[in-house]
């Protein structure tokens, strides 16, 4: 499934760019991440627990960075597995300048198979918008927090 | 569910003063019921063996990719793992399977488990033994499987474009046949015609069937006789052999298959040759008895489905008085990721051309491809089911198009009764039937005298209300030399099954028969034949329960499908019955001092003089004597063995394979069937309120039985009517693969069903009977013909899919404009 958006943040496109692009960083946007090893700097590794309803799915998943030009647009490759669900994804990101801010527009092409993947898309779609939701929210503070003195 | 047997108020015998004494036709208790009522029947699962392994497979989640890499050490850690069976080992130990098709669809290469790449979610990958169950499937948790995916192929009707993937890179595309059929004058038929109905797509969904037990399987390898024994629920063994002896690079005599009870096949249950070569070269690896018992949602995911079909580009030639001339169209199948019977249902269809109508014309461009979804294979009313229900959508569009009744257009285009037997354009022989009288026979069921009072009570009550028919045809007992019209270098043809009759020492009766029987009371009906030959009753005969390939009843064709044991199985019965009557009267003359065989007959066990009842020889005495003393024999009776065994053979000929022509099965059953349905406009749902079905199945051995087969066949066809479908997402992935979301009918679900019968005895068949028990599909097109008529009142939709949930028919009732643009009459 395709889903994508775009998004503004009061901040310079150079700040929204570090967050998005240090790992460290990443681990906090994304929601239920249990643990993260950084691997070198582009490729990572993060334990995530998501949120199904009935349920939790533990996934590992491996990230690699596959095309960046620096401070604009950056694309990864996620690929995960756990019990009953395997998952695939593309995204990429596109920053731009806008007056003192930035905009970002985003893409990802997710694609989940096993058990999990048998529930469809028309329960997986909310699930993924919602997690999306978490992760553009996280972003938010993070970007917040770095635009503040320290 | 609520019932009721109606007799026709006519004889049901096509002799009306014939009397029918003895057990033929007469609703004995079956054998069987005692000891599966009481648990005791013996299924797959209940064999156990000493120190065997519990096998599950590690299945793919992928719709289609590629296999990087397979790591099963986490999986063998586990204390309890007895060893894996991957599809290297498999691609290095066994061939190919043997491919149906010619090339190029016949270059698929197809293994017990997949090799190099998946096809369909579900696939099996590894196969992992281990001491219990339970542990088997955590074990097979821990195999690591790297996957690089591929897009897949979901739409069948995009499968064959340009630029798609291909699923078989040695087929070279995803059309794994395609041909012509080409019958009578369509061109001049539409010339004509007065006026030309035009139908642009048609659509047959995917389902399934839903035996209570799943697949499963025990084997055990015989290291000194290089021999398994495969204690299975597969109901065609001799197909199976015939897959799995080349495949495992042996004899078919090194495969001893082995079933009592069986618990529903429906057709699902032929291929599983697959599973079972892997289970035999898991067996002989790891040198200990395995055993596979199917998950219920892995027979959803990844057993054999029924055919996806759509009937593109309709041309239904009409005369102004409702008399069609035939029907041009294009076909496209869906067989999914692997051929395994297919692509035989290319051509079994054809044994129904015209199905009940006096279609002479036909021209059909039919082709099958292959997508990332569970394999097809035969699915009660295989192939014919998808077809029948695409001519009763040409009959009830027609009418609904040229505002002819439709009862009254089936009747003038029904073939009848008094044109049987009647050779259809392609060569078929609809061996006996009376097609209009079986419609108003179902007619009177639903009370259709009255159906337009209902109409206006429903339409007071706000309600929608829809009355309609559907037919097919059981045609039973296949000529496998229709194989031949998909791939002319296959040496395939006729048909055979085996049955031994004998007596015993202690005059025991003892029958053993070559079918994999699965609920269909083989063992009663073949006790009725033998216990009126004899002079005994049922219960003095005993028939072996199930099948074992090693008691030499068994042919090249034994086994339990496509509608044919009342043929061939009670045929073979019968045949050895005749053998062992014979020598019993030998005997019997020859001890009792009589003439000849002419001067004696058989009664309550004995043989007996003609002309002195009193002097009688009891079978005991008969059996005792051959079997432990028969040196009281004359010479000239020492070739008695009363031991028996006769092979049926039907009388097939070849088809001829460049006209597609020929009869490609022996008989065909009617079911003609009637429903009426309510339906909510503001919310699409519907109640199937009233539901007659009226099967011909010529004479019926047990009607008890013969009703329960159409039960069963009735269930099966409004389930699949009105809600079990096979949906995929984009990806492949299977949203229905379990009963949350694959809803199987039970009791509550069905309407109250009201039955009926006629007999019109086949003239072709040893006993009059036909196969019978696949005629559900009439249940289809029954509901889609019922909320076609009901959704007359509100625009006028066309039912164009054969399943019909309430958001459906929701949608039609909110935008019957789209499917109406399906449909056009020309004049002409």
């Amino acid at each position: 499934m395709k889903v994508q958006g775009d998004r503004s943040f009061a901040a310079p496109r150079e700040s929204v760019w570090q967050v998005l692009n240090d790992p460290a960083q990443m681990a906090n946007l994304m929601p239920g991440v249990e643990s993260f090893d950084i691997h070198d700097e582009r490729r990572w590794t993060a334990n995530v627990k998501i949120s199904l309803g009935l349920g939790s799915l533990g996934l590992k998943i491996d990230f690699e960075k596959t095309d960046e030009r620096q401070p604009e647009f950056a694309r990864l490759h996620a690929k995960g597995s756990g019990i009953g669900a395997i998952l695939n994804m593309d995204t990429q990101f596109a920053l731009a300048e806008q007056g003192d801010g930035t905009t970002m527009h985003w893409e990802a092409d997710v694609h989940i198979a096993g058990p999990v993947g048998s529930m469809g898309q028309r329960v997986l779609q909310p699930i993924v918008n919602q997690q999306v939701q978490n992760v553009l929210n996280a972003l938010d503070r993070q970007v917040a927090a770095a635009q503040t003195p320290r | 569910m609520s019932e009721t047997t109606t007799a026709p108020e006519r004889p049901v015998t096509v002799e009306a003063d014939e009397t029918k004494p003895g057990f033929i036709g007469v609703s004995v208790p079956r054998k069987e019921d005692k000891r599966l009522v009481q648990g005791e029947g013996v299924f797959v699962d209940d064999v156990k063996r000493h120190a065997m392994a519990y096998v599950h497979f590690a299945r793919s989640p992928y719709a289609h990719a590629a296999i990087t890499s397979i790591d099963v050490s986490k999986a063998m850690e586990l204390e309890g793992v007895y060893g894996t069976l991957i599809g290297e080992e498999v691609a290095a130990q066994t061939d190919a399977f043997f491919q149906i098709a010619p090339p190029p669809g016949g270059h698929v290469r197809d293994y017990a488990l997949a090799v190099g790449r998946v096809r369909h979610v579900g696939e099996p990958v590894v196969a992992v033994a281990a001491a219990t169950r339970e542990l088997a499937r955590d074990a097979a948790d821990l195999v690591e499987v790297e996957y690089e995916p591929l897009t897949p192929v979901v739409d069948m009707e995009r499968a064959a474009d340009p630029g798609m993937p291909v699923l078989h890179d040695e087929v070279g595309s995803n059309v794994i046949w395609n041909g012509q059929f080409d019958y009578g004058d369509f061109d001049a038929a539409l010339a004509e015609a007065d006026k030309v109905v035009k139908i642009d797509r048609l659509h047959f969904h995917r389902f399934s069937s839903t035996p209570l037990e799943t697949s499963g399987a025990l084997v055990e390898y015989n290291r000194g006789t290089g021999q398994w024994t495969i204690q299975s629920n597969n109901q065609f063994p001799g197909f199976a052999v015939i897959m799995m002896a080349p495949a495992l690079r042996v004899g078919i005599d090194k495969l001893r298959f082995v079933s009592q009870d069986i618990g529903g096949g429906f057709g699902n249950k032929i291929c599983t040759h697959v599973q079972l070569v892997a289970l035999c070269l898991l067996a002989r690896k790891l040198r200990r008895p395995v055993n596979w018992t199917e998950w219920r949602t892995d027979q959803h995911t990844a057993n054999s489905h029924g055919n996806e079909r759509v009937f593109l580009d309709v041309e239904v030639p009409v005369k102004a008085d409702g008399t069609m001339l035939g029907f041009r169209a294009r076909m496209i199948d869906d067989c999914g990721a692997y051929t395994r019977y297919e692509p035989l249902g290319c051509i079994i269809w054809a044994q129904v051309t015209p199905g009940a109508y006096r279609w002479r014309n036909v021209r059909v461009d039919f082709t099958q491809v292959c997508t990332n979804k569970s394999p097809c294979g035969p699915n009660r009313g295989y192939s014919r089911m998808q077809h029948l229900w695409f001519t009763e959508r040409v009959i009830d569009i027609v009418a609904h198009e040229l505002d002819l009744d439709p009862v009254e257009i089936r009747k003038r285009n029904y073939i009848r009764a008094d044109e049987m037997p009647y050779e259809t354009p392609n060569g078929c022989i609809y061996d006996s039937g009376d097609y209009a009288r079986c419609l108003d026979e179902a007619l009177k069921l639903v009370d259709y005298a009255n159906i337009e009072e209902r109409r206006r009570d429903a339409e007071a009550r706000g309600k929608l209300f829809g009355v309609g028919i559907g037919s097919t045809l059981d045609s039973g007992t296949n000529n496998f030399g229709q194989s031949t019209l998909v791939n002319p270098e296959l040496q395939f043809s006729g048909n055979n099954e085996v049955a031994t009759v004998k007596l015993d020492i202690f005059g025991e009766i003892v029958v053993t028969i070559g079918t994999t029987p699965q609920g269909q009371g083989h063992e009663t009906t073949a006790a009725q034949v033998v216990a009126d030959m004899l002079g005994v009753t049922p219960d003095d005969v005993n028939v072996r329960a199930g099948h074992d390939s090693y008691w030499n009843s068994h042919a090249g064709f034994s086994g339990t499908y496509a509608s044919q044991f009342a043929v061939t199985g009670l045929g073979a019965v019968k045949g050895a019955t005749e053998m062992l009557v014979d020598q019993i009267k030998r005997i019997g003359a020859a001890v009792l001092g009589a003439d000849s065989t002419d001067d004696v007959f058989l009664e309550g066990g004995f043989v007996k003089r003609k002309d002195n009842p009193e002097a009688a020889l009891p079978f005991m005495a008969c059996g005792a004597i051959v079997n432990a003393n028969n040196a009281v024999l004359p010479m000239e009776a020492r070739d008695i063995t009363l031991n028996c065994r006769y092979v049926y053979v039907p009388p097939h000929q070849l088809p001829d394979k460049e006209r597609k022509y020929g009869n490609l099965t022996l008989t065909y059953a009617t079911q003609i069937h009637a429903c009426v349905v309510e339906v909510d406009p503001e919310t699409g749902e519907y109640e199937i309120i009233d539901y007659g079905a009226v099967d011909d199945c010529g004479v019926r051995i047990n009607p008890q039985i013969v009703e329960g087969q159409v039960h069963g066949a009735t269930a099966q066809a409004l389930g699949a009517a009105t809600h079990e479908v096979f949906t995929y997402d984009e990806e492949g992935n299977l949203l229905t693969p379990n009963f949350y979301d694959y809803h199987v009918p039970h009791a509550l679900d069905m309407p109250p069903l009201k039955t009926g019968y006629i007999e019109s005895p086949s003239p072709f068949t040893p006993l009059g009977a036909k196969g019978m028990g696949e005629g559900g599909g009439a249940g289809l097109s029954a509901v889609c013909s019922a909320l076609q008529d009901a959704l007359k009142a509100r625009g006028g939709a066309i039912v164009w899919d054969s399943c019909n949930p309430p958001h459906r028919v929701w949608e039609m009732l909110q935008n019957p404009e789209q499917s109406r643009a399906n449909v056009r009459v020309e004049n002409m």
